[in-house]
């Protein structure tokens, strides 16, 4: 999701990164994570609430399925997970709104290794354009 | 233990974003973001971060 600011330019869409804690926070993050779009920082986690995100169990945290998932995804990709920072047990997710309001798709994790990605969000952009 | 929860629970994202549109939040430089104003004209992606890690 890094450098994915030109593919979104160029479906047409807005993308934005949302955080927990302070814009402190946020911009340590696009610096250490390379990360060319906004990342909006929500304190209170209200925008979580909003999209139906959800506290994940233990297991779904860091079961060994979920463990396995990190270890083979920090192996494909070279990133390692630092420090953890905010609510360790929020899970995130994505949501492609159309103009007026419509979430044309969302995909809001289930456990900790359940990530959508760029080309699945890139993907719903035609339907949010056409809505 | 690390604020997990203690049954599992459902995601319900919404229909529509309304209940998100009037959140207004600070980007990296401090500068306020009113949800809503993303999707005014054209679609918009939202990724929510699990953490900063």
């Amino acid at each position: 999701m890094g450098r994915a600011k030109e593919k979104f330019e160029a479906a047409g869409a807005n993308l934005v990164l949302i955080g927990q804690l302070t814009p402190r926070h946020a911009a340590h993050f696009r610096r250490r994570q390379n990360v060319d779009v906004p990342v909006l920082a929500d304190n209170d986690r209200a925008s979580y609430k909003a999209a139906g995100a959800k506290i994940a169990t233990f297991n779904e945290l860091l079961g060994p399925k979920v463990t396995a998932k990190g270890i083979l995804t920090s192996a494909r990709t070279g990133q390692r997970q630092g420090r953890t920072l905010g609510h360790p047990a929020q899970l995130g997710g994505a949501m492609v709104i159309a103009p007026g309001g419509e979430v044309v798709w969302s995909h809001m994790a289930q456990d900790a290794g359940d990530n959508a990605t760029a080309e699945q969000i890139l993907a719903a952009i035609p339907s949010a354009a056409r809505a | 233990m690390l604020g997990t929860a203690s049954h599992r629970q459902e995601t319900h994202p919404p229909q529509r974003a309304d209940a998100l549109a009037d959140l207004v939040f600070p980007d990296q430089d401090g500068n306020e973001v009113r949800l809503g104003d993303l999707w005014a004209e054209r679609p918009a992606a939202l990724v929510w971060l699990r953490h900063y890690g």
